[in-house]
């Protein structure tokens, strides 16, 4: 049971990640920065309830807020460039966040001893679960508080006009801006809101796991980040999630019995759902019949063309 | 309205455009016509802000809007269409209209209505637009699916929602039937009624000859002749640009007949 309440935790943080990246990717950038901005929320957070001693309430969106706020200063120089050039700008940030939390050691003198970032050993002591006593079942619901909020709060934002400043703005940039759209508000507005997402996400992180340390906040963690919503597909907010259930459920938990295996059915995976997919899992309605009939269907098409002449 | 003056671009030794000027007089429907690579599609980009000129300015209600990035040439009143149809694919018919209205309001009104408007209010400012394009009973259709002659319409709806007084459309006719090119022209003129400043590039010279007040040809990136639609057609200079040598081409003939 307990392995399952963990999974489930697990999945819901993913899903925060995840859609911190659907909102970069929905202007068409792709960011390795989600990464860096789940670290800076991890540590920000953890030091508040840890080091100053915050109700984790005050913790959470100061963190969130935080890391926004570096988003967008980040964003005004690093969204100037697209495409492969921000793939590598991006992950040059991930990495620099991922070295100054290595490199950083500031520890202070709390009741519990002393706390505080120690440099390539970790940060540990984040106990602010288990000193409010609170089970993993409580635990899990609120993380999916944060999730359902979030997804509601994003749901909205979709489906005013700013979802479709951002969609138009990843469809075409050119027309974009010759149809009067800001391209650097509408950029850097979906950076700052995807980074507090992540910023959130990385605090419910580091509070879960208690501990955490520079290697839990690799480049392989801003891969996960972007491939969610690229599998899940962007048109909505459910694929992510679906996505996020299937490659933290199915694929890493579910495939751990095939060993070192796993990761070669892992890639295979993906690129089937490209090939079958290419728009997302949750793109159109899946017709399963055409794909298998195709032949049929065309030698159908090509029948009734003769038909006509 | 707008005006043009020595304006040039120049891409390495390629002089795109090398120093035209010309003026867009408000109210008006002005062609700008010209051979293959003459520049028509450089000047347009100019004028929209794509590109930066080399030299020359280019000046809107009289000012030099050299420095402003094309979103604000926009919110200042300048629309395009674009030669190959940049539509926002993955977007309804709807959505594509309400991303390009221009919000005038400042403010915290502005604020709202520039961000955070909901997609019921939206569905509601295009309703006038849908209608200008004929298409209401597609509204939510995405705009990739669109047959060809229905995207061009919803294009040039686009640009007419900024609410821009001077519209560029860059070849609106380019693989029309003549079918379409009659809707066309009637939807220019209609444009044009409701106050509209219209520059059109266009190769398509029957619609050119009818429906522009006055005429500016380009050759090899100047300008070789401007004015009334007929006086441009007798000009010698523009004969010899479109013909050449080869009497037979049918494009001029076709000019000369309409």
């Amino acid at each position: 049971m307990d392995f399952y309440i963990g999974l489930l935790q697990v999945i819901g943080v993913h899903t925060l990640l995840g859609l911190s990246a659907w909102c970069v990717l929905h202007t068409g950038q792709v960011s390795l920065a989600q990464g860096g901005f789940f670290a800076i929320g991890a540590y920000v957070a953890g030091m508040l309830t840890a080091m100053v001693g915050w109700p984790l309430a005050w913790a959470l969106p100061t963190a969130a807020l935080f890391a926004g706020c570096i988003a967008i200063a980040i964003g005004f120089p690093a969204l100037r460039v697209k495409g492969l050039m921000l793939v590598v700008a991006t992950t040059a940030f991930a990495e620099i966040v991922r070295l100054v939390f290595f490199n950083l050691k500031w520890q202070v003198q709390t009741p519990n001893g002393m706390v505080g970032p120690d440099g390539g050993l970790g940060f540990g002591g984040i106990r602010y679960f288990p000193a409010n006593a609170l089970s993993g079942l409580e635990i899990l619901s609120l993380i999916w508080s944060v999730v359902a909020a979030v997804m509601l709060f994003l749901w909205l934002l979709d489906r005013s006009r700013i979802g479709t400043l951002w969609r138009a703005v990843g469809e075409d940039e050119v027309a974009a801006q010759s149809a009067g759209i800001n391209l650097t508000a509408a950029k850097v507005s979906a950076f700052g809101i995807g980074g507090a997402i992540a910023g959130l996400a990385g605090g419910i992180f580091s509070h879960n796991t208690t501990h955490i340390e520079h290697g839990n906040f690799t480049i392989l963690l801003a891969t996960f980040a972007i491939a969610y919503p690229i599998i899940g597909g962007l048109k909505s907010l459910l694929g992510t999630l679906v996505a996020v259930v299937f490659i933290q459920g199915v694929l890493i938990e579910g495939l751990r019995f095939l060993g070192d295996w796993r990761s070669l059915l892992f890639g295979a995976m993906i690129l089937a759902v490209m090939l079958i997919r290419p728009s997302g899992v949750i793109s159109a309605p899946l017709n399963l019949s055409l794909f298998i009939f195709k032949k049929n269907a065309t030698k159908l098409g090509s029948s009734k063309g003769a038909s006509h002449a | 309205m707008l005006k043009l003056e020595n304006l040039a671009r120049h891409f390495g030794g390629i002089k795109a455009v090398d120093g035209i000027d010309f003026e867009v007089k408000r109210g008006e429907i002005l062609g700008l016509i010209g051979p293959n690579g003459s520049g028509k599609s450089t000047t347009v980009n100019l004028v929209a802000g794509l590109y930066k000129p080399s030299a020359g300015r280019v000046i809107y209600e009289g000012h030099d809007i050299q420095d402003l990035p094309p979103h604000e040439r926009a919110n200042l009143g300048i629309a395009r269409t674009f030669q190959n149809i940049r539509l926002f694919g993955q977007l309804s018919i709807w959505q594509n209209l309400w991303a390009a209205r221009v919000v005038r309001e400042s403010g915290w009104a502005g604020l709202k209505a520039r961000w955070f408007a909901t997609a019921a209010q939206g569905k509601l400012e295009t309703e006038a637009y849908l209608e200008f394009c004929g298409l209401q009973h597609k509204r939510d259709h995405l705009a990739a699916n669109l047959a060809f002659g229905e995207q061009r319409r919803l294009e040039l709806a686009r640009a007419a929602i900024s609410g821009a007084p001077l519209l560029l459309l860059d070849e609106p006719a380019a693989g029309m039937n003549s079918e379409e090119i009659d809707d066309l022209d009637q939807r220019i003129r209609k444009l044009r009624d409701q106050g509209k400043t219209i520059l059109l590039i266009e190769h398509h010279m029957e619609l050119v000859m009818g429906v522009c007040d006055r005429v500016v040809v380009l050759n090899f990136g100047r300008k070789i002749a401007e004015g009334k639609p007929a006086e441009v057609q007798q000009d010698g200079q523009v004969q010899a640009a479109y013909l050449g040598s080869d009497s037979d081409d049918a494009f001029m003939q076709a000019a000369l007949q309409a």
